[in-house]
């Protein structure tokens, strides 16, 4: 296996990546080179999707598993080796079928099929060993030493930003929103990336178009989330229990969240959102089931404790999954793309066995002492004081603002978004998203003038809000978004946070603070390019950074 | 074996004992001290914490989870470190960080009781609903549990024959030795409805789900009950993974749970049985032999070595461990779960 998707891929001083038997998020060596192979069939539907798209003859299922699939090599999703030899077995039916199609549509056309190579043409093996000796024309670093670490990280920039755009537009598809200019984006880069280009221009062109697809995926989940579920609003949330029998939902998925809310209607079961799930006590739709009762623990990487405390089911939605623990794993469930050997999947969103291994375990024994936090400031509650807000700007009682949003890498010694978040000074606002927040978001930050100083906007895909939010505000200031009083400060971790990152740099967004690390794919000339072009910073020292800020705004 | 002493953030102390053998981490774990940990191979740095005194051998790990400068200054990762002196740590988390979980101890009904073959019987029992642990039967297959005679202080491991449930089914295959305390119990005494103390789960003979390689299942008598329990987990799951089964009894009366191998066999049809009497009658059409004379000769001339899974009495574990020496298997491919007799 190599991979080096995510933060915390294996950095030593020789080499970056993880190529053992195991990754460091728990990803098997058979795993990782299975997912290289699904991703390889999928450039080839890619090869001819984009031409029969061309000539008209578009497949929406193909696109639909091309993003389902996708999403399962995102990090902490899919861990299943069985799950990808049949996904690698069905990516090749759908390419000869779109293959298929678009020679129809050339011959009705009046044109000669192109004959293509490459993974237009590849075989895969009918098993898992003939797969396993196939990874190696589909693995990431294939043609290394030919074409150079620039051009093999820029292309793996365009692949992983891609794997983002197929998880969001993924989570939209499920509700029903879908796009074609981000069926037709996934496609072009797929066919991109199948030519093994070697020219760094064409390939940062394509990242760039992939963050402006990104940006239509994130706007239609947006429309999708608030399409089911209403506009998020202002919402105390309870972070503490209550006594009765549970079930834990984790990940992304609100349609899941749903489901499971409505198989336990009446059942006498408690459930509580974890991790990225918070978002959902903002949603009107949500709201109206009080046997929601509340969150659950913290940021992902404490998952391993806080699963074995949960008395009760824990269901998987999406990422991020980490290495279950005996403790826990017989009443851990996943779902949708998520998958991990020897745990219990759901499928057709039958939740009933979490139902019943909810009944049949302990639940809390007790209430715990009361605890809320404040959520629910998406782009409608902001907007909906923006003049409040832009006259505090104007009488200097707000200086500035600081977007604090992504994900967080598991190392403890990294407090830098909590100092920042803490050091910040009285007169700024911390605008947050993602997971990161749950290292600060139970402190209190007070308010100026009756607004939060801390205003949780959501989910990480919401960077959608706040990008929203930010072109409004520069609006009514008659000023960019590049000269208002705001800093963002993204830590990135996985996938989506890379499309995410695209997004901003593709509308121009500039002065953007990455963190905690750097991703290792970049080589120092590629980190030059994203500096000198869209002035890019890496995280330094909390107080320095925001005086930096807070000096540039001046 | 040294003294592990970790005084945590907020002051307290917990203490355990490392072999030279083992990481502080696993060390810990085998006291059922869970110490804060992500990924368990040096790489996250989840699991950090200073060595105030004493000696360590530590391995390798990424610069990212541990700088040069904070290895310097006496950090260390307790994934990666083995004692070599007793030591005092000081770790950066506090005592609300670490899971403690006692051993569930929980009282159980015997359900059905019924004989399997001459010389076993097969035991169901159902869990009674309890404040700590619900009713739910959480394991993993291929762990046991401590069963205990009401009033007394004997107590007996048995594997687990069924897979996790939420209706509290446990069921267990059990061998009769002449004379014993919890034999002549079951052979005697016991009736439905009589109330035990079940004590686990415990044991880690569990599938290596990470390994591709087929797995191999040697079972002598009622050794069987774990690996029925994988299997039919693996059954539940639709796992594709090539499997074999060579299940050995000394005569063929002996001989129980055929529907449910059968069962099996339906549900997995990538699954191969070898039946092996060790001293059949004539018109025997199974395998005759030992189920290692078995595997033996299936192993000649294999290409994709397999891992195998051993349970039963301590002769069988030694032979197959000697057959798969010579077959060219990995000794850390063998996984053993040795039966003592009761």
């Amino acid at each position: 296996m190599f991979c080096y998707q995510c933060e915390q891929t294996y950095r030593s001083d020789d080499l970056a990546g993880c190529s053992g038997s195991k990754g460091m998020c728990g990803k098997d060596a058979a795993t990782a080179d299975l997912q290289d192979v699904l991703i390889h069939v999928c450039e080839g539907i890619g090869q001819y999707a984009v031409r029969a798209r061309a000539l008209d003859a578009t497949d929406p299922e193909a696109d639909r598993f091309l993003l389902y699939a996708f999403f399962t090599t995102l990090t902490n999703v899919n861990f299943n080796a069985s799950r990808f030899v049949d996904m690698i077995a069905q990516a090749a039916q759908i390419r000869d079928r779109v293959k298929a199609a678009y020679e129809v549509a050339a011959r009705a056309a009046g044109k000669a099929p192109e004959a293509l190579s490459g993974p237009a043409a590849f075989v895969p093996a009918q098993d898992l060993n003939g797969l396993l000796a196939q990874a190696g024309e589909a693995a990431v670093r294939m043609d290394l030493s030919v074409v150079g670490a620039d051009v093999v990280g820029l292309r793996s920039l365009v692949l992983y930003g891609l794997k983002g755009v197929c998880a969001y537009a993924h989570h939209a598809a499920v509700l029903g929103q879908e796009r074609n200019a981000v069926f037709e984006a996934v496609e072009h880069a797929l066919d991109l990336l199948a030519s093994k280009p070697t020219e760094l221009g064409p390939l940062l062109e394509e990242a760039l178009a992939l963050g402006r697809a990104n940006f239509t995926a994130m706007e239609a989940l947006d429309a999708a989330n608030t399409g089911a579920f209403g506009t998020p609003e202002p919402t105390e949330v309870r972070v503490s229990p209550v006594k009765g029998k549970a079930i834990l939902v984790s990940g992304h998925d609100l349609k899941d969240l749903h489901a499971i809310l409505e198989a336990t209607k009446g059942a006498g079961v408690n459930v509580y959102t974890h991790g990225e799930m918070l978002p959902a006590h903002s949603y009107p739709a949500f709201k109206a089931y009080p046997h929601l009762v509340g969150n659950y623990g913290g940021a992902w990487q404490d998952q391993q404790r806080e699963f074995a405390e949960f008395p009760g089911p824990i269901v998987m939605t999406s990422n991020c999954l980490i290495e279950p623990q005996t403790r826990y794993r017989g009443r851990l469930f996943t779902a949708g793309p998520v998958g991990w050997t020897g745990i219990r999947h759901i499928k057709d969103e039958d939740f009933r066995p979490v139902v019943q291994a909810a009944l049949a375990l302990p639940g809390f024994a007790e209430d715990a002492p009361a605890e809320t936090i404040t959520i629910g400031f998406g782009r409608d509650a902001v907007l909906g004081v923006a003049d409040r807000i832009i006259a505090a700007v104007k009488a200097g009682a707000i200086r500035h603002f600081f977007l604090v949003g992504g994900c967080d890498g598991a190392a403890p010694g990294r407090n830098y978004y909590t100092d920042f978040a803490e050091a910040a000074p009285q007169d700024t606002v911390i605008l947050t998203l993602g997971c990161g927040k749950y290292r600060f978001n139970r402190n209190d930050f007070g308010a100026i003038d009756g607004l939060p100083r801390l205003l949780d906007m959501g989910q990480c895909n919401d960077a959608y809000s706040a990008v929203v939010v930010a072109s409004k505000l520069a609006e009514a200031f008659g000023v960019g978004v590049n000269e208002l009083p705001l800093s963002l400060i993204v830590s990135w971790f996985e996938q989506k946070a890379a499309a995410v990152l695209l997004t901003l740099l593709a509308l121009g967004v500039r002065n953007v603070r990455l963190g905690p690390t750097l991703p290792a794919f970049l080589t120092p000339a590629l980190v030059d390019v994203l500096v000198d072009k869209f002035g890019i910073l890496p995280i330094g020292e909390a107080k320095a950074d925001i005086e930096a800020a807070l000096t540039r705004a001046a | 074996m040294p003294t592990i002493e970790l005084t945590t953030r907020d002051g307290e102390r917990v203490t355990f004992a490392a072999e030279p053998t083992e990481t502080l981490l696993d060390a810990a774990a085998r006291a059922n001290i869970f110490l804060p940990a992500v990924c368990r191979e040096g790489g996250c740095g989840s699991c950090r914490v200073t060595r105030q005194t004493g000696e360590v051998e530590h391995g390798p790990y990424s610069k990212a989870a541990l700088s040069d400068a904070e290895r310097a200054a006496g950090e260390i990762l307790l994934c990666r470190t083995q004692a070599r002196s007793d030591l005092e740590l000081k770790a950066p988390f506090d005592r609300a960080a670490i899971g403690f979980m006692p051993i569930p101890e929980r009282n159980a009904a015997i359900a059905e009781l019924s004989s399997a073959g001459s010389s076993a019987v097969r035991l169901v029992l159902r869990l009674a609903d309890d404040p700590m642990w619900g009713r739910a039967a959480e394991f993993i297959p291929g762990q046991f549990v401590e069963l205990a005679l009401p009033g007394t202080l004997i107590r007996r491991a048995y594997s687990l024959a069924n897979t996790p449930n939420w209706d509290g089914t446990l069921e267990f295959l059990i061998r009769l030795q002449p004379n014993g305390a919890f034999s002549s119990y079951f052979a005697d005494r016991a009736k439905i409805g009589d109330m035990l103390v079940v004590r686990g789960p415990q044991g880690s003979f569990t599938v290596d789900e990470a390994s591709q390689a087929p797995r191999w299942f040697v079972a002598g008598g009622t050794g069987l009950a774990p690996m029925l329990a994988i299997l039919r987990q693996m059954a539940e799951f639709g796992d594709p993974r090539d499997c074999r089964l060579f299940f050995g009894v000394n005569r063929e009366e002996e001989l129980f749970a055929a529907e449910e191998i059968e069962t099996l066999k339906t549900a997995l049809p990538q699954l191969k049985v070898a039946l092996c009497v060790w001293k059949p009658e004539p018109g025997w059409t199974g395998f005759s032999g030992t189920p290692t004379d078995a595997l033996a000769s299936a192993l000649a001339g294999l290409g994709t070595l397999p891992d195998l899974y051993v349970c039963g009495p301590p002769a069988l574990i030694e032979a197959a461990e000697a057959v798969a020496l010579k077959a060219g298997i990995a000794h850390d491919r063998v996984f053993s779960e040795q039966f003592l007799r009761a």
